[in-house]
């Protein structure tokens, strides 16, 4: 909601500065949004007075201007068509800057000299209207400045009002916000008594067939009315807030509007067939073209106005073009009515299609506001148009409700603010804005609203009132007191924040993606066309193509993130990102929301470390398959785990390079997996290095049970270490000699890894040399050499036996 | 002899004194304290000296010995790790210092994990809900009917007529207090949606949401409460912060908190639009529509709710001013926080 400060101050006297009143209105709930200090910048173009015009003698259009500022005459070049000689308009001397950026300067026009530029209200900034340069009142003089010529200098200040407040949706009813707390009486436009409309003895009739849906319908009719330009004054009051003048009549409704709220109408009535209104909701297929030439398909729910035929407006958001008030109408009948909020509103949606008109009636207007109003723009017409008021007229009320009385408890009232008011002050709080307050008994009063408050239906919203207007400052600060208990967390919430932990100690860094991707995404993955991941939940309405879908995976968001950041020269990615995934649910509503802990790393393998120390290489996939066993580890998992890699049943999808794909199982459940992104795949996504991804089930993994944590003695006697080097063929995975160590049944086996893995001329193509390191305990006594060797023994002969391998250097 | 000894020791002081490195200091000891050094060479020829004078001179020569062992010795030390690059070798403590740096959390996760510890450390449970919710959650129980003027605060991104991205992390106090009856405190973080975006909006962001009811709870114990949060989240025990009358359909009465303006404290930027204000929370005492909706008795029970932006705290505590870099995960912006 707009108004200027001069506005706001016809109707009340306000000498407090303009920060005191905007914070005041803030802290009332009338949030200011800004304040604005109007044409303060067109203070350097001043009047000049055109003493003499002459034809251009190279330029048919243009004209040279004697004029004068004071007391030189000197000569401009104008274009305007209404240059003469006597004219008061304004000039922009040189060196002067227009609002849109120009700076006039002393120029020569098709060999004229032209000193300064005659401004049209376009040309500075004021209105669209370029048809020539300005004509200003004779009350303005040579030298003067345009504004203080003008009296434009004003301060518009913007409200942001909540829904709440339909009754400030005018500048009236900010008047009396202030009113209220500067405790003084409005002095408003219509000050006479409103004339009684019965109806009897005009030439024309209303019929309201839906009361439910307008309560109320005033209509008068007006004669021989000249439609032509509103005086400066008018033209000023929209401009100055932003609204565009149109004509004499459209600008009184217009004004009128701003300042009761009421929105008006105003028809043709010569187009009004039948000389009647008839207010009702439309028919199946009809239609109408509303004023702004679109063709308008209604269905029974709309609310029309029409005349004896057809529908001439949809009520409450726009007229129709058929009814339409022209350059040549006469006579004028006005409608002011009030209709049902929610009616107007479903219209508006319906039709999108919102106006000044159904942005008040959607919100709800005071339903006594529509006489006055009425009134108002009556005198306005006969005085700024000629035009002769019919006496009498229409004014249905039939759906009009009269106010109900609201009971309000002055200690309830105290519970919820925490506040100890007694009834004489809440009664006080709520008499300063027109309501009515009687006193049943000593905890209990019975308060009426005024009309314009129809936001105000329940005890609460008294009590609201009581706070905002002893103001929340005032309400003191204190602690609930509440029985202790223990809350019960969300459950995952902490393993997420430790694995989160754990990563970023790794170097990995946390991205945040948008929970909708672009559905492309699933061809540039080379996903197969029946794969169940491409079943995505699709947004009606989403911003742009690249998000439509709700994510089915983590992975093409963080892909992005990658080509973002090696295209900026950021070539050593380590990326991590705990979010959601969404897939359809069939005969559920919702979808699934499945959190994952997914991960990139491309590049380096220790970002931002030393080269000193750290090298520069680069990771690989056993960086992903580390970090995974690490998690799992970490989650007490990894007994429960199963791990399947170049497994012939197991096919790695388009994105991941086959022979990178490892997969994570606990039971039947896939628990997640790891890979190497397939290299047309990366290119799709603009990466031109090697990427590696894992990506894990969170919801699955907070559900597991960990393994739980026991103790065993720590050893009493020394280990014994033995390595073995077995040359075994290229197809034998080297994980598995290990597992098959592990799994051999030998007490005293007590751990094994691998320690390299050779391949070369030494031992020849198609083998290769797997060396792993064993440790031998006993939890009873010191080993031998003696009991060593014969286990040693026994797992070399197994390891031979079961990998076709033989040891390397045997002997 | 005695004097030879004494010369001997304060040659050697001298030279100590003068000595930089461990190298001149090695060369140094070999040259008096070695095993052909001057002082053995000084010792052989004790045996000269008569026999009633070899048991004291014998006794200062150990001493001076000693002496100057301990001063080679503290000297060592002294020089172990002055050494320089000059002089090369593994011990040039100048060199970075061996660690693979740590990544870091998204600054936005670092926002909502702190605020929502404050609340914790209050006795309020985390709890979480879903981003594909129920128009009927969203809106409907929420106060806002179909046709509410209200739904223009939210645009919203819809999957079909009854399902829609959760516009606000509200929906949590239905789903809570449908399952629970008070007393109840609740804290609701996570990712809500709208459709806008520009410079200070992005179509998706972060809400933490929190709600309390039980018997008697007052407008003040919500003043209470977030004065308290607000203290511990911009680490200000004296943070000025206002309340001001506002509207949410859910609650009643409604209010926006702003506080005193971190950046220029209270003097008028551009952040805070030249107010000294910032705001930074939308609260109130739950409407007793929405009781009514979970059937909570509003005569019997009273609570409030707020809900805040996790961007926009964050934006004010970094200094950030444009909201679109949270999402483009971007590692020279990731690695500032």
């Amino acid at each position: 909601m707009k108004f200027t400060l001069n506005w706001l101050k016809e109707y009340i006297d306000l000498d407090m500065p303009v920060d005191a009143l905007a914070d005041k209105l803030t802290m009332l709930g009338l949030e200011v949004d800004s304040v604005d200090e109007l044409y303060r910048e067109l203070d350097a173009v001043k009047v000049a007075k055109i003493v003499n015009v002459k034809p251009h003698p190279d330029a048919d259009r243009l004209t040279l201007c004697d004029v004068t500022v004071g007391e030189d005459t000197f000569q401009v070049v104008c274009g305007a068509p209404n240059a003469r000689p006597g004219l008061l308009t304004p000039i922009a001397l040189p060196g002067t800057v227009l609002p849109g950026g120009m700076k006039v300067k002393k120029a020569s026009i098709r060999g004229q000299e032209s000193s300064g530029m005659l401004g049209s209200e376009k040309d500075l900034g004021i209105s669209e209207d370029h048809a020539g340069i300005m004509e200003l009142p004779d009350t303005a003089t040579p030298g003067q400045s345009l504004p203080e010529a003008l009296t434009l200098l004003d301060t518009l200040i913007e409200v942001d009002l909540t829904p709440n407040r339909p009754d400030c949706t005018s500048v009236i009813g900010i008047a009396r916000e202030v009113a209220g707390f500067t405790n003084q009486k409005m002095d408003l436009p219509v000050k006479n008594d409103l004339p009684l409309l019965t109806g009897e003895e005009v030439p024309f009739s209303v019929e309201v067939l839906d009361p439910e849906d307008c309560p109320r319908y005033a209509a008068r009719l007006l004669k021989n009315a000249t439609i032509g330009p509103s005086p400066w004054w008018l033209r000023k009051r929209l401009l100055s807030v932003g609204l565009r003048p149109i004509n004499n009549v459209v600008d009184i409704t217009n004004l009128v509007m701003l300042e009761y709220g009421q929105p008006l109408h105003a028809f043709d009535f010569h187009r009004l067939g039948g000389g009647k209104i008839v207010v009702r909701r439309a028919r199946a297929n009809e239609d109408i073209v509303t004023l702004d030439g679109e063709k308008r398909q209604l269905d029974d729910k709309v609310l029309l106005i029409c005349d004896a035929e057809k529908p001439v407006a949809v009520a409450g958001v726009m007229g129709g073009e058929n009814s339409e008030v022209s350059d040549s109408t006469r006579d004028i009948l006005l409608e002011s009515a009030c209709f049902n909020p929610l009616s107007i509103r479903r219209t508006a949606r319906q039709l999108n299609l919102g106006t000044e008109a159904s942005y008040r009636f959607e919100r709800g207007v005071d339903p006594e506001v529509a006489p006055i109003a009425m009134e108002r723009a009556v005198q306005l017409l006969v005085e700024l148009t000629g035009a002769e008021v019919v006496p009498n007229g229409y004014d249905c009320v039939a759906g009009i409700k009269p106010p109900e009385t609201i009971t309000l408890r002055v200690s309830r009232t105290n519970d919820l603010l925490g506040l100890q008011l007694d009834a004489t002050e809440v009664a006080r709080c709520l008499e300063s804005i027109e309501l009515t307050v009687s006193r049943a008994d000593a905890d209990t009063l019975l308060v009426t609203p005024p009309s314009f408050r129809i936001d105000l239906e329940r005890e609460v919203d008294l009590i609201e009132e009581v706070a905002r207007l002893q103001g929340y400052d005032e309400i003191p600060i204190t602690m609930p007191i509440v029985p202790m208990s223990f809350p019960e967390q969300q459950p995952g919430l902490e393993l997420r924040k430790k694995l989160a932990a754990m990563l970023v100690s790794q170097g990995f860094f946390e991205a945040i993606n948008y929970s909708f991707v672009d559905e492309t995404y699933f061809d540039r993955l080379q996903l197969k066309s029946d794969d169940p991941v491409r079943t995505a939940v699709t947004l009606l309405n989403p911003l742009s193509e690249d998000q439509k879908i709700m994510r089915t995976m983590m992975l093409p968001s963080l892909l992005q993130n990658i080509a973002r950041n090696t295209s900026r020269q950021n070539n050593d990615v380590k990326l991590f990102e705990i979010g959601k995934v969404f897939h359809p649910v069939a005969d559920a509503p919702l979808p699934s929301e499945n959190v994952r802990l997914a991960g990139v790393i491309s590049g380096s393998r220790h970002p931002g470390a030393s080269l000193l120390h750290f090298g520069n290489t680069q990771v690989d996939i056993y960086d992903c398959k580390g970090m995974v066993e690490a998690i799992l580890q970490e989650v007490r998992l990894t007994k429960a785990v199963s791990v399947e890699f170049k497994n012939e049943s197991t096919t790695a999808p388009g994105y991941i390079q086959p022979d990178s794909y490892v997969i994570y199982r606990a039971g039947e459940t896939l628990l997640g997996y790891i890979g190497q992104i397939d290299t047309e795949v990366l290119k799709s996504f603009g990466v031109k290095q090697d990427v590696f991804f894992f990506d894990l089930d969170l919801d699955l993994i907070t559900k597991r049970e960990p393994t739980p944590k026991s103790f065993k003695q720590l050893p009493k006697f020394p280990a014994v270490n033995r390595d073995i080097a077995l040359i075994v063929p290229e197809a034998v995975a080297s994980g598995e000699l290990l597992t098959a160590v592990l799994h051999a049944d030998e007490a005293l086996v007590e751990s094994a890894d691998i320690f390299d893995v050779y391949r070369g001329d030494a031992i020849g193509s198609g083998l290769k040399s797997v060396a792993l390191s064993l440790t031998y305990r006993s939890v009873e006594q010191t080993l031998d050499d003696k009991t060593v060797n014969k286990v040693h023994q026994r797992l070399i002969k197994m390891l031979e036996d079961r990998f076709q391998g033989r040891l390397r250097d045997a002997g | 002899m005695e004097q030879e000894l004494r010369q001997l020791q304060t040659e050697a002081e001298t030279k100590l004194a003068t000595l930089e490195n461990q190298k001149d200091l090695e060369e140094v000891r070999v040259r008096y304290l070695g095993r052909k050094g001057l002082f053995t060479g000084l010792l052989r020829r004790l045996g000269q000296v008569s026999a009633e004078e070899r048991p004291r001179l014998g006794k200062l020569a150990n001493e001076i010995k000693e002496e100057l062992e301990q001063k080679f010795n503290a000297k060592k030390s002294e020089l172990v790790g002055s050494d320089t690059g000059a002089t090369g070798g593994r011990d040039d403590l100048s060199l970075p210092g061996r660690i693979a740096p740590f990544g870091r959390l998204h600054p936005v996760t670092q926002i909502m994990d702190e605020v929502c510890s404050i609340f914790v450390d209050l006795g309020f449970a985390v709890a979480e809900g879903p981003d594909v919710e129920l128009d009927f959650y969203n809106f409907e129980a929420l106060n806002i009917p179909q046709h509410h003027p209200a739904r223009d605060m939210h645009d919203t991104f819809y999957i079909n007529d009854s399902i829609l991205l959760r516009t606000h992390t509200s929906p949590m106090q239905i789903r809570a207090m449908e399952m629970e009856k008070p007393p109840l405190r609740i804290i609701a973080p996570g990712k809500v949606y709208r459709c806008d975006s520009d410079i200070t909006h992005t179509p998706m962001f972060h809400q933490v949401e929190g709600f309390l009811v039980d018997r008697k709870v007052s407008f003040a114990d919500l003043k209470g409460v977030l004065t308290v949060f607000c203290q511990k989240m911009f680490d200000e025990k004296d943070i000025r912060l206002r309340f001001r009358p506002s509207f949410f359909p859910f609650t009643e009465p409604s209010a926006e908190v702003d506080i005193g303006c971190v950046i220029c404290r209270g003097e008028g930027c551009r952040v805070c639009k030249q107010t000294g204000w910032l705001e930074i929370l939308g609260a109130g005492m739950i409407d007793p529509e929405v009781f009514k909706m979970v059937d909570y008795d509003p005569e019997e029970f009273s609570g409030f709710a707020f809900g805040l932006g996790m961007e926009r705290i964050a934006m004010l505590k970094y200094g950030i001013d444009d909201i679109r870099l949270f999402y483009e995960n971007d590692l020279r912006f990731l690695n500032q926080f």
